[in-house]
């Protein structure tokens, strides 16, 4: 090949080598699943947004993703799975705050989604935690059918292909059939396993949660990921139960965090996430770096296209 | 025209019954969402403001008490025959009877032996063994869970009703206390049946009485034991048989009088359980072993057995599926509710069963009280506890304590393993529910004896909330 030929076309081919170089590097070192994302190299692999308002915040981070359009195609069905695992008050903030999960759920109506489901397995008693974490009227005040997950009828029972320990979990009807999957966790502490965020809260999609502390919550958690991984993951950090998690206790410490991550790794959200937790003391637990390691996310944030925005 | 009216008066009366009959078996047995229906019902129910009473009760039952009584005396057993559904339950198994024209029921005179039991139970309840009025108090048959299969009705409940078939409205008039402390009201009461001297003495009306009261050879009705069922008065071919005031005026202040003494007893004998002490009507002999876990508000052993009817609204109220029906822990404890952790955990914000409960059994707990009202207290058997064992991180129980008893901390092995402080624990069994041990969980809860309260959670001076010190730490 020679350079003889002009300028423009010389930059057009450093570039393709380039492109092609990447492409190359990530096949790699991730494997094809992040292949995929490097087509769409102009949107950033996770979005932190720092501000007050979660309505706009959710709109900032979704609009440097490329817009929610991207993830939900009208005559979708989409499931939404915020943590409402206990019967506290948004205040205390052991729960999603139903504000962005209403926000959410009339961004995606207004996409033409074809249904909305919100559910939880949860710990307190289902009835109370519905009610008491707002997130049950909040929802269906905006469209979404609340789902039930209380009892084991609601669950199915699939084999999880590459799983180390759990090979079958059993998936609520809504997570198994809906096409489009929005983890919306909040961050705090946990006291059994340190921190949880994004791949913590779908131990609330499963109906046994038996197996994950008899074998291992760190070890067991990563196996989540591997039957159905939520589409995009959007963890609520603003302000950040640091102690007393993860019910909440009227001596719980807070970190005014005041920030929202996107993200459709939700191993390289809860990355993000544990460095916030660091701040206030809490190491990094250690399901983040397991998970990482066998390629299920990418737990180094520095090689990761990470878009940083303040309203 | 007398005929008609009285034949209309019968139907009304089945369908009242009949509909609050229906309701009641219904929010029992199908429909959970008419809980707050049964609250109502349970709580007008004489047997169980009887079981009010042994305590020193909510207020509302010794006024219900004394309005029943007034009622009662003035009108005779019309509760039997209006407001308690087991009674209904009964009369419709009556007309089965008819129409099936087994053989008739015919008068039987008053036997000793007919308020033996009644008054045994009753006596039996005022020491504290509440057991025999559990199987005998009418609501309590229909709602107990007692010895019940696949959730639906006791067995003694469909004894009574087998029991019905052949002897109608016998069993309120011989083993069911409350119709037994009705009848002691309605003996002498001012509105009665009674035959006149029209009577043709055809025996219709004996032969259709499901109490057995009528003794038609003699014309006579024996008010106490009339339930005010009203099936014979449409059956009296020329209306001497009337519901009316019987006696004068002087007649009847003699016999208010006369049978004041008795109802004077009666007060007395309530009186005297409200103010016998608690520890004195002991339940000592009901003590079970090993301590169970007690509903919230059920204070002590004694004090469960000294006021729960077994009806069993908290076991089926309760939310998580907590408590259950004691079998096995003592034979005088049998059917009273007990929480059992591998079951479910009381809820911390939930007081349920305290609201539902009529007799007083369980005390009124507000949310700000349960918080700290300490049901038993956790014990840890360290080296059961998977993180040791196994080496694994797992944490459930730290999770889910509301309290803060059970925390995660470092331990000796160098990872994070449970702490216990037993000042906070309220021994709500989450910890037990969650952990993933089985058969035998190494966390678990053992009842107290005494129920109290638990040390007073932490109060720490409000501190601000800390902010990032980077605007972004990644």
């Amino acid at each position: 090949m020679t350079l003889k030929r002009g300028p423009v076309k010389r930059r057009s081919f450093l570039k393709s080598v380039a492109t092609g170089a990447c492409a190359l590097g990530l096949n790699f070192s991730l494997g094809g699943l992040v292949a995929a994302h490097a087509q769409e190299a102009q949107f950033p692999d996770l979005v932190a947004v720092r501000g007050t308002e979660l309505t706009r915040m959710f709109d900032k981070a979704l609009e440097a993703l490329g817009g929610l359009g991207r993830y939900v195609k009208s005559g979708q069905t989409l499931v939404i799975k915020p943590n409402m695992a206990w019967a506290q008050p948004p205040s205390v903030g052991a729960n999603t705050n139903p504000v962005l999960v209403s926000h959410i759920v009339k961004n995606a109506l207004n996409l033409g989604a074809k249904k909305v489901y919100v559910f939880d397995n949860t710990c307190d008693n289902w009835v109370g935690a519905y009610r008491d974490s707002g997130l049950e009227e909040a929802s269906k005040d905006a469209g979404a059918t609340v789902a039930p997950g209380n009892t084991s009828g609601y669950y199915q029972e699939v084999q999880v292909p590459g799983a180390t320990i759990l090979k079958t979990i059993e998936l609520h009807e809504v997570y198994l059939e809906a096409d489009v999957i929005i983890n919306v966790p909040v961050l705090k502490h946990h006291g059994g396993a340190k921190m949880t965020a994004a791949i913590k809260n779908l131990m609330g999609a499963i109906w046994s949660r038996g197996p994950l502390h008899r074998n291992g919550v760190d070890e067991t958690l990563p196996d989540l990921l591997l039957y159905k991984k939520p589409t995009l993951n959007v963890v609520e950090a603003v302000r950040v139960m640091t102690s007393g998690g993860p019910r909440g206790r009227g001596t719980s410490q807070y970190l005014a965090a005041n920030m929202l991550i996107a993200s459709e790794d939700a191993v390289a959200a809860d990355s993000a996430c544990a460095a916030i937790m660091n701040t206030a003391g809490i190491s990094t637990p250690s399901y983040i770096e397991l998970a990482a390691q066998r390629g299920i996310g990418v737990s180094n944030l520095d090689t990761l296209n990470i878009q940083r925005l303040t309203i | 025209m007398r005929k008609i009216v009285a034949f209309y008066v019968k139907w009304a009366r089945r369908l009242l019954a009949y509909t609050l009959l229906v309701l009641v078996l219904i929010a029992l047995y199908l429909s959970p969402l008419l809980i707050d229906f049964l609250e109502i019902i349970a709580k007008l129910q004489f047997g169980q403001i009887i079981g009010a009473l042994f305590s020193i009760g909510p207020l509302y039952a010794v006024f219900l008490f004394i309005l029943y009584g007034l009622l009662t005396m003035v009108f005779g057993r019309f509760f039997c025959s209006f407001m308690c559904p087991l009674g209904a339950l009964m009369d419709l198994v009556g007309i089965l009877r008819q129409k099936a024209r087994r053989k008739k029921f015919a008068y039987k005179p008053r036997r000793f032996t007919q308020v033996l039991v009644p008054i045994l139970v009753l006596l039996l309840f005022w020491v504290g063994i509440s057991l025999p009025f559990g199987l005998l108090e009418p609501y309590s048959i229909l709602s107990s869970k007692i010895l019940s299969y696949l959730g639906g009705p006791s067995l003694v409940f469909f004894i009574v009703l087998v029991l019905s078939y052949f002897w109608g409205r016998g069993f309120c008039n011989s083993l069911c206390p409350t119709g037994f402390v009705l009848s002691l009201f309605a003996k002498g009461s001012i509105y009665r049946l009674a035959i006149g001297d029209t009577c043709i003495k055809c025996g219709a009306c004996e032969r259709v009485c499901p109490a057995s009261c009528i003794n038609f050879k003699e014309k006579l009705v024996d008010y106490g034991r009339c339930v005010l069922c009203l099936e014979c008065k449409s059956l009296c071919p020329n209306s001497s048989l009337q519901y009316r005031r019987v006696l004068e005026p002087s007649e009847e202040g003699k016999l208010v009088r006369r049978s004041f003494i008795r109802k004077a007893s009666i007060g007395a004998l309530v009186g005297g359980a409200l103010v016998t002490p608690e520890a004195l009507r002991g339940g000592f002999l009901a003590r079970p072993r090993p301590n169970p876990i007690l509903p919230p508000g059920a204070l002590s052993i004694a004090h469960l057995n000294a006021h729960c009817s077994s009806c069993h609204s908290c076991v089926r109220i309760c939310p998580n599926h907590a408590l259950k029906v004691s079998y096995l822990s003592s034979p005088l404890f049998l059917g009273k509710p007990v929480v059992d952790p591998y079951l479910g955990f009381c809820q911390y914000d939930c007081v349920e069963c305290t609201r539902i409960c009529p007799t007083g059994a369980l005390i009124n707990l507000d949310v700000e009280q349960k918080h700290i009202f300490r049901l038993g207290v956790v014990h840890f058997k360290r080296e059961e506890c998977i993180v040791i064992t196994q080496g694994t991180s797992c944490g459930a129980c730290a999770e889910i304590c509301p309290t803060g008893a059970v925390t995660m901390g470092p331990g000796p092995l160098g990872r994070d393993e449970p702490i216990i402080s037993w000042h906070h624990c309220i021994g709500c069994g989450a910890c037990q529910a969650v952990c993933p041990v089985r058969p035998v969980s190494p966390i678990w809860v053992r009842g107290l004896a005494y129920q109290d309260m638990a040390a007073a959670k932490p109060i720490v001076a409000e501190t601000p909330d800390q902010v990032l010190t980077e605007e972004f730490p990644f």
